[in-house]
């Protein structure tokens, strides 16, 4: 085992493979910030450039370009409110309320320790744990998938934060618009209107341009003549106090082991875990109240969970040669055009890349993390930039983005719907994030549990006797029911206090 | 008026030897799947014989369809190509758009991939016989795994019931990957995807591939018998070609197709082949025409009576 890490190790300290590393982190953060740019894109686009250079100089630009994608994503989101990629969604939950805090500066570099612990913690868990995690992965099949969809989706409860009526609405409404598209059983057009733009749904990015950063812009320009946005300038110091690091470092490795636990199942990726991520670390928290109001707690969750979703789906991907995710799709095939092939029989006979690739993923995270801290400052000064500049530069990098998805004009004018409709949500105080979670879970949901359904022949009990779907299930209900039990148990200790919701 | 139009066909007569700028090549699917590969793996190896720069442009959506008619509408000046799977081939019977390979101008073929049939490396089927006389035993006992109703592995799975007399429980993924993992995991039983999918995971020890749906053993799976050599012809392979807008001027067509088939014959264009267990082949523009416009007929009669036996 020794001279293969070794051997790993000395084939990645070369100076030219740690430039195409850096290359890469840079180039992914480029990527990861720009809304609409996704990681997949950047990994995709750039594969072909790697036919020219060795195996590991191609493969430190392309893990670069997917580590440095994802904390990147987190920048626009606390800075601006437009999550950079779909990981980074949970990311300005809490983020986007730190920098209206005059904390933008904490944020982003919360954003950047917690990326690369989390990354580092799943890691630790890829090289000590890989085959375990795989198996763990390889057990899920539809009914899992769907109880972890519905696990997801009684997060929107959670989400809501004071207005559950209003965010139970707004999930609805995601969850309908997850129907428009091919059915995913019979492939019948649903709610097309006829026009094959629509058939395979409702692209999710420019929604979430839309809805965050659209939304976002309509509102501030509505509300300039008030004076709710004056603190937002200041930027603060970047890195946490003593007490704040330690208050952070259990929702961090929480998050990065649900992170890593979400990437590491096929399909299942950054999103997803980091939103789990978060709302774990909100029922473990002693201040939940203080959960999408700048609470580090949460900040640091969403982080760790999202980049340690990196680690999840390598882990899958080096392990059983099956993607984690869509990056990894796209890695697995760059791989292949240099000869080696993900799987069992690359940990059996070529274990030396295997740990060049842990070495990359190490020295990736140290770059996230140094970088990050470094730019932090000078990313925050986007918001000395005037107001009407900041607004026109985030329509303009908005409709670049949307158009740059799938190069659709239908996805711009999906961008411009989601930003008026987010603007109404804002001012009739309807949440947002509930509505994303029934846009990005609603399909996996549903395919799932039409998949389970054919595959127990339409016997619903039969599905119960599945562990796994049944630790979902109780979980879910538990999420459900928790306030009506806390009620019912804690009633004559909260009897004290008149019921402010009800 | 009269001033403007002249000058303006002057300017364009004037515009120098084709192509004097760059060639946009339209991929119906998104980055990093086989279809992007080839397409820009095919485009950087022929940019210095074109002499200008080929990008792609990824526009996925309704299995192409979108892509397809997008290309179409251009103006038809081989400054917007596309690439060409099997679906432009499909989408009309699937009444995604009506577009066909007889609407556009084909320029060449570059690759086929052929169908496997493939079970966990734990089934109890060892050979395609005992599996296909299990599922005509016992109908809708075997979980098949697709890749998406309307796909061209579906097809073939469809084909196989057909050929056959099997009959399956068919759960659809929504793509290759899902499906073949589903049988990994033991979910599904077996499932049919293109060869190039499935070998890693036969060479793992995690899937056995019962048969390819071909007439020729595949080179990457040669130990695996082919559907004919079973006695059951049946089996419809994906392809990558490319095409323009119809219309096009046959010399610009021509030019494309020499460029591409100068970049076919690479080392590098073998390599990913190999890699990517497609069947190097190149068809030119007559060649391809011919082939595409079978394909077009046979699922324009097929489709509808697959459909109709997998009932609504």
């Amino acid at each position: 085992m020794i001279p293969e890490i070794l051997a790993g190790l000395s084939a990645v300290l070369d100076w030219q493979v740690l430039a195409f590393l850096v290359a890469g982190v840079c180039m992914g953060a480029v990527f990861g910030s720009l809304p609409g740019l996704t990681a997949t894109m950047g990994v995709a686009i750039l594969t072909p450039l790697t036919f020219w250079v060795s195996a590991e100089q191609g493969l430190a630009m392309l893990l670069g370009i997917y580590c440095g994608a994802i904390p990147a994503g987190g920048i626009p989101a606390i800075l601006i409110n437009v999550p950079g990629t779909p990981a980074s969604i949970a990311t300005s939950w809490d983020g986007y309320a730190l920098t209206r805090k005059g904390q933008a500066g904490l944020a982003l570099g919360i954003n950047a320790l917690a990326s690369a612990a989390g990354q580092l913690t799943s890691i630790v868990f890829l090289a000590f744990l890989a085959f375990p995690i795989a198996s763990f992965a390889l057990q899920f099949g539809p009914a899992e998938y769907f109880g972890l969809a519905l696990l997801g989706i009684s997060l929107m409860a959670g989400v809501s934060g004071k207005h559950v009526l209003k965010g139970m609405l707004a999930g609805m409404l995601g969850l309908a618009l997850a129907l428009v598209g091919l059915d995913p059983m019979t492939a019948y057009p649903r709610y097309t209107f006829g026009m094959s733009e629509f058939l395979d749904g409702i692209s999710f990015v420019p929604v979430m341009i839309g809805l965050f950063g659209l939304g976002e812009v309509l509102v501030q320009i509505s509300e300039r003549h008030t004076a709710s946005g004056v603190q937002a300038a200041t930027i603060g110091r970047i890195l946490p106090k003593a007490a704040e690091y330690k208050s952070m470092i259990g929702s961090t490795f929480g998050g990065a082991t649900v992170g890593t636990m979400v990437g590491a199942i096929p399909a299942a990726g950054g999103d997803i875990g980091s939103v789990i991520a978060w709302e774990q670390a909100r029922r473990a928290a002693p201040d939940k109240a203080e959960f999408g109001k700048g609470s580090l707690r949460g900040l640091a969750a969403s982080c760790s969970g999202c980049n340690a979703a990196i680690g999840g789906a390598m882990t899958t991907m080096l392990t059983l040669g099956i993607p984690g995710d869509a990056v990894s799709a796209v890695l697995i095939g760059a791989l292949l055009i240099h000869g080696i092939q993900p799987g069992p029989l690359l940990f059996a006979n070529n274990q030396s890349f295997v740990f060049s690739i842990v070495f990359l993923l190490i020295f990736a995270s140290v770059l996230i993390m140094a970088i990050g801290i470094l730019c932090a400052k000078p990313l925050a000064k986007i918001l000395k930039v005037p107001a009407p500049w900041l607004w026109g530069g985030i329509v303009l990098f908005g409709t670049v983005g949307a158009y740059a998805l799938n190069h659709a004009v239908v996805d711009l004018w999906a961008m411009y719907a989601a930003g008026v409709a987010g603007f109404l949500f804002r001012k009739a105080r309807i949440p947002l994030g509930p509505l994303v979670l029934g846009l990005i879970l609603g399909p996996m949901m549903e395919s799932n549990l039409r998949r389970a359904l054919i595959l127990s022949r339409g016997d619903w009990t039969s599905m119960l006797t599945r562990p796994i779907l049944l630790v979902f299930l109780t979980a879910t209900l538990l999420a459900l029911l928790w306030p009506l039990i806390r009620r019912a148990f804690g009633s004559s200790a909260s009897n004290h206090r008149p019921s402010l919701d009800a | 008026m009269l001033g403007c139009c002249l000058f303006a066909a002057g300017c364009a007569s004037t515009e120098g030897p084709y192509p004097s700028k760059e060639i946009k090549l339209i991929v119906q699917a998104a980055p990093g799947g086989t279809s992007d590969t080839v397409s820009r793996v095919m485009a950087s190896l022929a940019e210095s014989s074109v002499g200008a720069p080929i990008v792609c442009e990824n526009k996925p959506g309704a299995s192409g369809a979108l892509a397809f008619s997008y290309v179409a509408r251009r103006p038809a000046d081989g400054y917007t190509i596309g690439h060409a799977p099997v679906e432009i081939a499909i989408v009309r019977s699937l009444g995604y758009a009506d577009i066909g390979p007889s609407d556009v101008s084909l320029i060449c073929l570059v690759s086929k991939t052929a169908p496997a049939l493939v079970v966990g490396s734990d089934s109890p089927w060892q050979t395609f016989e005992e599996f296909v006389s299990a599922a005509t035993a016992n109908p809708g006992q075997i979980v098949m795994a697709n890749s998406g109703i309307g796909s061209i592995w579906h097809f073939n799975i469809l084909l196989m019931e057909q050929g056959t007399g099997a009959r399956f429980t068919h759960l659809p993924y929504g793509g290759s990957t899902p499906a073949l993992v589903s049988v990994i995991g033991g979910h599904a039983d077996a499932a049919v995807a293109g060869v190039g999918e499935v070998v890693s995971h036969v060479e793992a020890g995690k899937l056995r591939a019962l048969a390819v749906f071909d007439a020729n053993r595949s080179s990457v799976l040669s130990e695996v018998p082919t559907s004919h050599e079973l006695g059951y012809p049946v089996g419809a392979p994906a392809w990558s070609g490319f095409f323009g807008p119809g219309g096009m001027p046959a010399d610009r067509v021509a030019m494309l197709a020499d460029a591409f088939e100068t970049a076919f014959g690479t080392e590098e264009w073998a390599k990913l082949c190999r890699e990517r267990g497609m069947e190097a082949l190149y068809l030119d523009k007559d060649g391809f025409e011919e082939f595409a416009l079978a394909q077009q007929e046979f699922f324009e009669r097929e489709i509808p009576q697959l459909v109709r036996m997998e009932g609504p």
